[in-house]
C-alpha cells in the first residue's frame, strides 16, 4: 500500500490540466449542440438588435406618420404599415424563439447529453479513463451550463433593454410586461428556467438510459413543471387589491382574481346580476374587488420565482449524482 | 535471427517448442556465437503466445549454457551446437544413406518413420521436458 | 506496484429491483501481477458483471473487490478497460477518439503506444469511428486502453466479431505490451481454443460462481483424463465421466497413485474446461500461485 501512495504522489501534474482536458473532451462530443447554440445566439441575438435599431426606428417613422400619439394610446393605431408588422413578426418571434431554450436544453440534456451516452455504453469507455463517474457528471452539466447561462443570460439583456425602448410599440402588440414570454426573457427566469431544464435533462436521461425515451420524459418532465410554477406565479408575493362600487375597478397589472364584495365585506363569485337591482340586494352585493400586482411587483415576484426554480434545479441535480454514485463505484 | 513457428496442435509445449527451433538453428549455423535472440516482445507480437512463455524458453536455454541474457541489451548466443554443420562428414553420411534409402524403394514416411525409431532407440527422449515445471 | 492484480473476497452482484436476479455470487479468488488470465465460462456466467465490477463500473452488493492493492474507484488511473461491443463515440474521427484518451488521462498518456496501435491497423485517422468496421472499432478501443499505460488491462470479449488475422493481431499487439510493460490482462471469452497458448491463468466462470481458478499449468497438471474399464474411481475426485459399454472415460482430480487398469493421459485446456462446463455440479478447483519469480 505505500509503494502505491508513493507512486501516486511522485506523478502528481495540476488538478487543472484534467480538468481543461474534460472541458475539451465534452465540447468534442457536443460540438454540434455547440454551434448549434452560437447560431441560435446570433439568429435570436441579431433579430433583437435589428429590432432595437432599424426595426424600431421603421415602426416609430409610422407611429408619428400615422399620428398615432395624439390623443394618448389610440388601439391598433400603429398595426397597418409594414415597418410595424416587421418589428411585430420579428419581437414575437424572439420571444417565442427565447421561450422555447428551457425545454429545448431539457430534451438535448436527456437525449444527446446524458442518454445516448448512457445507450451506446459509451460511459463505460469514458468512466474508464482516468475520471470518476461523478467527475464526468460534473463536467457533463457545469460546460452546458456555463455556456447556457452567458447565453440566455446576454439575451435576457438584449430583450428587456428592446422592451424597455419600445414600450408602447410592444403594448401596441399585446405584449405586457406579465405576459408569458416576456416577463420570463425580460428577468433572471429564462436563465433559471435554462438551468432546471438541464437538470431535468440530465436526471432523465440517467434513469431512462436511453436517448428518445429520455428525450421524451424530459420534455414531458420539463413541461409538467413549467406549468405547475406557471399556477404559483401569481401567489409568490402579497397581492394588491382594487376596489369599486358600481362596477369593477380597472384591469391593469397581473390580475390574480375578481369578484363581488358583500355588505360584511366577504368575498363571493361574481353572480353577474349587472344591473338588476333585485339581484344585487338578493346576493347583498354592495361592491367588486380585483386583486393584481402592479409592474413594481415584478422584481420581487421575478426573484422569489428564480429561488424557487434554481432550488429545484439543485434538488434534481443532487439526486443525479445520488443516482450516480449508488450505481458505480 | 531466428523466427519460431508456434504449432498448437502439435502437443509439445509451447516454450519447449521455442528450445527445439532455437537448438535447431544453432546445429544448422544459422544462429552463431554472438548473435541476438529476437526480444519476448518480438516474439509474442507476431506469434501472440504468453511473454512468460518465451522467458521461460530463454531461461532453459540458459540453464544449457547456449544463450546468455545481457541485462538491457537482450539474449545472446554463447555457444553454437555446430555438432553437424551443413558440410559435416556426418551429414554427408547420412545424405548417402538417404540416397540409398531413395533407391531402394522408400516412401519419404518410410524413412522418416525410420528414421525416428532409431533416434528413439539412440536419444531417449528427455521427460522432464514434456511438461512444465512445477517447481 | 502490487503483486496482486485483482482480489476478489465474497464478490457478488445482483440486478433488479428485488435483487432476484444474481449475475455472481461469493467469488473468491486472486490474481497475481503480471499474468495473462482468461476468464472463460458460457454466456450468461457472470463473466462480464466479474470485470465491471473490477473495473469500477459497478458497485458490488456483496463482499469486495481490490484491485492493485486498492479499491477499483481509486485504481481507475492505472486500470484500462474494454467493455464487450467496443462502446466508442461514433461522431468523432479516430484522431478524436485518441486525442479524448489524451484529454482524460492527462498523467499517463503515451500517445505514441495508441498511435503506433492504430497505424499497425492502417487506419485512417480522419475516418469517423461510426464508418469503421468492427476488427478496426477493436483496434480504436485498443489503442485507447494501451495508450494510458495501464497496470490492468481489463478486456471483456476482445476476440468477438474479429476473423482469424484479426485475433492473431489483436493477441500479438497484447502479448507485446503484457512483454515490455508487464501489463497485467484479464480477457473474458466464451471460446477457449483462441486463449490457449496466450493465457497462462484462468479463472472458470459458471453460474456466476467461480468453478476454476489458478495458473493454468497447475490446473492441468491436477487433472488426468482416465479411460479404462467401467468401476470405482474413489478416492479420485471426478469431474466428468462417461461410460461407452464397458468402457470408462473421465476426467479426475487424482488424490494418489492411479490404479494399473487405467490408461492416463493429460487434458488440454480445451478438454479440462469442456469437462466443467459439462458438468456443472463438478466441485470448484482453487489453485494459488505460488511462484515468486516476477514475470519480465
Amino acid at each position: 500500500m505505500s509503494t502505491v501512495t508513493a507512486e501516486a504522489t511522485t506523478v502528481q501534474s495540476p488538478p487543472s490540466s484534467a480538468h481543461r482536458g474534460l472541458v475539451r473532451t465534452v465540447l468534442r462530443l457536443h460540438r454540434w449542440a455547440l454551434w448549434f447554440w452560437v447560431l441560435f445566439l446570433v439568429v435570436t441575438g441579431g433579430a433583437l438588435l435589428w429590432a432595437y435599431g432599424p426595426g424600431a426606428h421603421a415602426a416609430w417613422q409610422e407611429y408619428r406618420a400615422a399620428d398615432c400619439a395624439r390623443d394618448g394610446f389610440l388601439p391598433a393605431c400603429g398595426t397597418n404599415g409594414p415597418g410595424y408588422q416587421y418589428f411585430s413578426t420579428v419581437v414575437d418571434s424572439a420571444s417565442a424563439l427565447l421561450y422555447s431554450v428551457p425545454l429545448l436544453t431539457a430534451a438535448w440534456a436527456g437525449s444527446a447529453l446524458i442518454g445516448r451516452e448512457l445507450e451506446n455504453g459509451t460511459t463505460a469507455l469514458v468512466w474508464t479513463q482516468s475520471v470518476s463517474p461523478a467527475r464526468w457528471l460534473a463536467a457533463k452539466l457545469a460546460v452546458p451550463a456555463a455556456l447556457l447561462v452567458a447565453g440566455t443570460a446576454v439575451l435576457s439583456l438584449l430583450h428587456r433593454t428592446v422592451w424597455s425602448a419600445d414600450r408602447e410599440l410592444w403594448h401596441d402588440m399585446g405584449g405586457e410586461w406579465h405576459s408569458g414570454s416576456i416577463y420570463t426573457a425580460n428577468g433572471t427566469l429564462l436563465t433559471a428556467y435554462v438551468l432546471l431544464g438541464l437538470a431535468v435533462g440530465v436526471l432523465a436521461g440517467l434513469v431512462v438510459r436511453n436517448a428518445l425515451p429520455a428525450l421524451a420524459a424530459a420534455a414531458i418532465g420539463f413541461a409538467v413543471l413549467l406549468n405547475v410554477l406557471d399556477s404559483l406565479r401569481t401567489h409568490l408575493w402579497p397581492v394588491k387589491t382594487l376596489t369599486g362600487k358600481d362596477g369593477y375597478p380597472d384591469y391593469i397589472g397581473m390580475v390574480v382574481g375578481d369578484g363581488a364584495l358583500t355588505s360584511t365585506g366577504a368575498r363571493i363569485p361574481d353572480p353577474v346580476c349587472v344591473d338588476d337591482a333585485a339581484c344585487l340586494a338578493r346576493h347583498d352585493i354592495v361592491g367588486y374587488y380585483r386583486d393584481y400586482h402592479p409592474s413594481s411587483h415584478f422584481w420581487p415576484l421575478q426573484l422569489v420565482e428564480t429561488g424557487i426554480v434554481l432550488a429545484l434545479a439543485a434538488a434534481l441535480t443532487f439526486a443525479a449524482f445520488a443516482l450516480l454514485r449508488r450505481r458505480t463505484a | 535471427m531466428v523466427e519460431y513457428r508456434i504449432d498448437r496442435r502439435s502437443g509439445v509445449a509451447t516454450y519447449l517448442q521455442i528450445v527445439q527451433q532455437t537448438k535447431q538453428a544453432l546445429r544448422l549455423g544459422l544462429l552463431e556465437p554472438g548473435d541476438k535472440l529476437p526480444t519476448a516482445r518480438e516474439v509474442v507480437a507476431a506469434t501472440a503466445i504468453n511473454p512468460n512463455t518465451v522467458l521461460k524458453a530463454y531461461r532453459e536455454l540458459e540453464r544449457e549454457g547456449l544463450v546468455e541474457a545481457r541485462r538491457g541489451l537482450g539474449t545472446f548466443v554463447r555457444k553454437g551446437l555446430s555438432t553437424a554443420p551443413a558440410d559435416s562428414p556426418l551429414r554427408a553420411e547420412l545424405e548417402t544413406w538417404a540416397d540409398r534409402a531413395r533407391t531402394a524403394g522408400l516412401e519419404r514416411d518410410d524413412v522418416a518413420a525410420l528414421f525416428t525409431s532409431v533416434l528413439d532407440q539412440h536419444f531417449p527422449y528427455d521427460q522432464n521436458h514434456s511438461k512444465g515445471d512445477q517447481a | 506496484m502490487t503483486d496482486t492484480a485483482i482480489e476478489a473476497a465474497g464478490l457478488g452482484r445482483t440486478f433488479g429491483r428485488r435483487r432476484r436476479a444474481r449475475a455472481l455470487h461469493a467469488c473468491t479468488f486472486r490474481l497475481p501481477a503480471g499474468r495473462v488470465c482468461a476468464v472463460v465460462g458460457p454466456n450468461g456466467a457472470g463473466k462480464s458483471t466479474l470485470l465491471a465490477l473490477a473495473a469500477g463500473l459497478l458497485r458490488p452488493t456483496e463482499g469486495t473487490v481490490t484491485v492493485l492493492g486498492t479499491t477499483p474507484a481509486a485504481a481507475r488511473e492505472r486500470v484500462a478497460y474494454v467493455a464487450q461491443g467496443k462502446p466508442l463515440h461514433p461522431q468523432l474521427t479516430v484522431a478524436d477518439t485518441l486525442r479524448m484518451g489524451r484529454d482524460l488521462n492527462p498523467r499517463r498518456w503515451d500517445a505514441a503506444t495508441a498511435g503506433r496501435v492504430v497505424a499497425d491497423g492502417d487506419l485512417d485517422p480522419d475516418a469517423k469511428v461510426r464508418t469503421l468496421s468492427g476488427g478496426q472499432r477493436t483496434r480504436v478501443a485498443l489503442a485507447l486502453a494501451l495508450g494510458k499505460r495501464p497496470e490492468l488491462l481489463l478486456l471483456d470479449e476482445p476476440m468477438a466479431d474479429l476473423d482469424p488475422l484479426a485475433r492473431h493481431q489483436l493477441m500479438g499487439t497484447l502479448m507485446a505490451d503484457a512483454a515490455e510493460h508487464g501489463t497485467t490482462i484479464v480477457m473474458s471469452s466464451h471460446v477457449i481454443a483462441e486463449l490457449e497458448g496466450s493465457c497462462d491463468h484462468l479463472l472458470l466462470v459458471g453460474g456466476g460462481r467461480v468453478r476454476l481458478a489458478g495458473p493454468v499449468d497447475d490446473l492441468l497438471a491436477a487433472h488426468t483424463l482416465v479411460t479404462g474399464p467401467a468401476g470405482d474411481l474413489a478416492p479420485h475426485t471426478v469431474v466428468e465421466s462417461r461410460t461407452t459399454g464397458r468402457q470408462l472415460t473421465a476426467l479426475v482430480r487424482p488424490a494418489g497413485p492411479l490404479g494399473e487398469d487405467w490408461q492416463a493421459g493429460d487434458p488440454t485446456l480445451e478438454e479440462l474446461v469442456l469437462a466443467h462446463l459439462r458438468s456443472p455440479d463438478a466441485p470448484a478447483l482453487t489453485l494459488t500461485d505460488e511462484r515468486q519469480e516476477a514475470a519480465a
